[in-house]
């Protein structure tokens, strides 16, 4: 099953195909994090809270 | 922007959701009914409210316009976005500008995301500076997320912003010019070729760049079939997200061989010279009231923002990135809502670039303006650069209705430094030849000795029909 509708930039054979080796190695490490955090969370540290209303200024 | 005869703009050619138009100067956006669906979320999900709300999306509102495509079937919607005062494209724009651009791009397909959308593309050139701030104007960037997809405008996100921002953080500042050549971004062999090896040991540069250009290459003459529905889990998408957003943050740029804050030491203002040249500046601002103000050879926009104290939209242009980067550093330390600083050498202005040569407007395209400013910028132009005053006259008669000019005599230290290592083929170069120059297309108004120099400040107002 392919992606539909396809989209209207080409995003590239190579360049997806290396995203989502890179993306996945990625991801481990977003899980490792959440599961970091439930851990500590058990042990009573709150977590941290994403400072969702910002801009995307770097400062 | 040129326009075929519906009004519909050059640069917005490409998009099959919808396009951008002008209809008695007002400037809409069709929405086709492809777009429909993604649209209704984009307002229904709350992520238009909240983006617009983070000054991360230009607003605007739906308005009863008929349709501009010929046929009117595609037309879903029109909008009317608010208008960018002025629009910027990223080889004019200072490392930390481009660097913003590059932060807010990925915050906002961030915060899609968590809404259950994506961001479609990740254009340099959907991003412009609106009060101040780095802000998407393509309302018709967004599309629901699948779960499972990769993000389509990942190869565009590298060679717009991080190829780009790493060659000027790594190897060179002139290397943001590259974008001027290759529209679509810099092509990711050429960044992995130019940069450092050192390069190679940052992760993000590594993998995004180096890896990345070896992966195109390696899949360049393949037919490679579509990856499997699901073949990228939301988790992996906001892991790249978050590491793009981290490699961006890591890079940055110190102008070397330039003291912060020390431009104006080297010239022979005295304080008495530039205090009054401030005055008068702000003076014949209040007076004429511009809307839209050029500074030509603003630097760091001291008197960039005496203009824009008038309450003139104010771009101020200069030809070194470093006093262009002081300058937007300074616009948000201050919050400055009305003035942008941009890199742009007079003597080779941006062209008209792209398909046709209409994607993307040269600068005399988006002028004229209604005042234009030149301090202390003739002498570099008519001595350094070979300009005889009669063509300088005609180039600032194109810019402005208004300009307010300042002539450098002969006598004065700073023309007397660009003579001393050629030989003086300047006979007109006089305070009367420079007069009966710009006479030919202006009016002068006022003729100020600028207070303890030999310079004088004139304000003038352009005769001709252009």
């Amino acid at each position: 099953m392919h992606f539909s509708p396809l989209p209207y930039l080409d995003p590239g054979s190579g360049s997806l195909i290396i995203q989502i080796v890179i993306a996945a190695l990625l991801g481990l490490g977003v899980a490792l994090r959440a599961s970091w955090g439930s851990i500590k969370k058990m042990f009573g540290v709150k977590p941290k809270v994403e400072d969702d209303d910002t801009d995307g200024d770097s400062k | 922007m040129a326009t075929p005869s519906n009004g519909q703009l050059s640069a917005s050619f490409r998009d099959p959701s919808g396009f951008l138009f002008s209809r008695n100067g007002i400037l809409y956006r069709q929405i086709n009914r492809a777009y429909a669906e993604d649209y209704a979320r984009l307002m229904d999900s709350g992520l238009y409210e909240k983006l617009v709300k983070a000054n991360l999306l230009i607003p605007h509102v739906e308005v009863d316009q008929a349709a501009a495509d010929v046929k009117r079937e595609a037309a879903f919607k029109i909008i009317q976005p608010e208008r960018a005062p002025f629009i910027s494209y990223p080889y004019e724009w200072s490392f930390s500008q481009l660097k913003d651009a590059a932060l807010a791009t990925l915050s906002i397909h961030k915060r899609a995301l968590k809404l259950g959308m994506s961001l479609k593309d990740a254009s340099a050139y959907n991003i412009q500076f609106v009060r101040g701030k780095a802000m998407l104007i393509d309302t018709l960037s967004f599309e629901i997320y699948k779960e499972g997809e990769p993000w389509t405008a990942y190869k565009q996100f590298c060679q717009h912003f991080l190829a780009p921002l790493a060659l000027m953080s790594y190897r060179d500042i002139r290397l943001s010019q590259l974008l001027r050549v290759y529209i679509d971004g810099v092509p990711l062999d050429l960044a992995s070729a130019l940069l450092p090896f050192k390069t190679k040991f940052n992760f993000g540069l590594l993998t995004h760049i180096h890896i990345h250009a070896g992966s195109q290459k390696r899949y360049s003459d393949k037919a490679v079939e579509q990856p499997r529905k699901g073949s990228m889990s939301q988790q992996a998408m906001i892991g790249l997200i978050e590491n793009l957003e981290s490699t961006v943050k890591k890079l940055s740029w110190t102008p070397a061989g330039t003291e912060w804050g020390a431009y104006y030491d080297a010239t022979n203002y005295s304080d008495a010279a530039f205090e009054h040249k401030k005055q008068l500046v702000h003076e014949w601002t209040v007076e004429k009231k511009p809307a839209l103000v050029w500074d030509l050879g603003g630097n760091t926009g001291v008197f960039s923002r005496e203009a824009a104290a008038s309450g003139a939209f104010t771009v101020s242009f200069d030809i070194d990135p470093a006093a262009v980067e002081q300058n937007y550093q300074v616009v948000k330390k201050n919050k400055e809502q009305n003035l942008l600083p941009l890199v742009l050498d007079l003597t080779n202005p941006s062209p008209a670039i792209g398909w046709d040569h209409v994607e993307r407007d040269s600068f005399g395209q988006r002028g004229p303006a209604d005042m234009a400013l030149a301090l202390a910028v003739i002498h570099h132009l008519a001595i350094s650069n070979n300009v005889p005053l009669a063509q300088l006259a005609q180039f600032f008669a194109a810019r402005a209705k208004w300009l307010v000019i300042e002539f450098v005599p002969k006598s004065d230290s700073q023309v007397k430094r660009l003579l001393a290592s050629r030989k003086d083929i300047f006979p007109d170069y006089s305070k009367d030849g420079f007069e009966a120059a710009f006479k030919e297309y202006f009016k002068i108004h006022k003729v100020e000795a600028v207070k303890d120099s030999e310079r004088h400040l004139y304000l003038m107002e352009c005769v001709s029909g252009k």
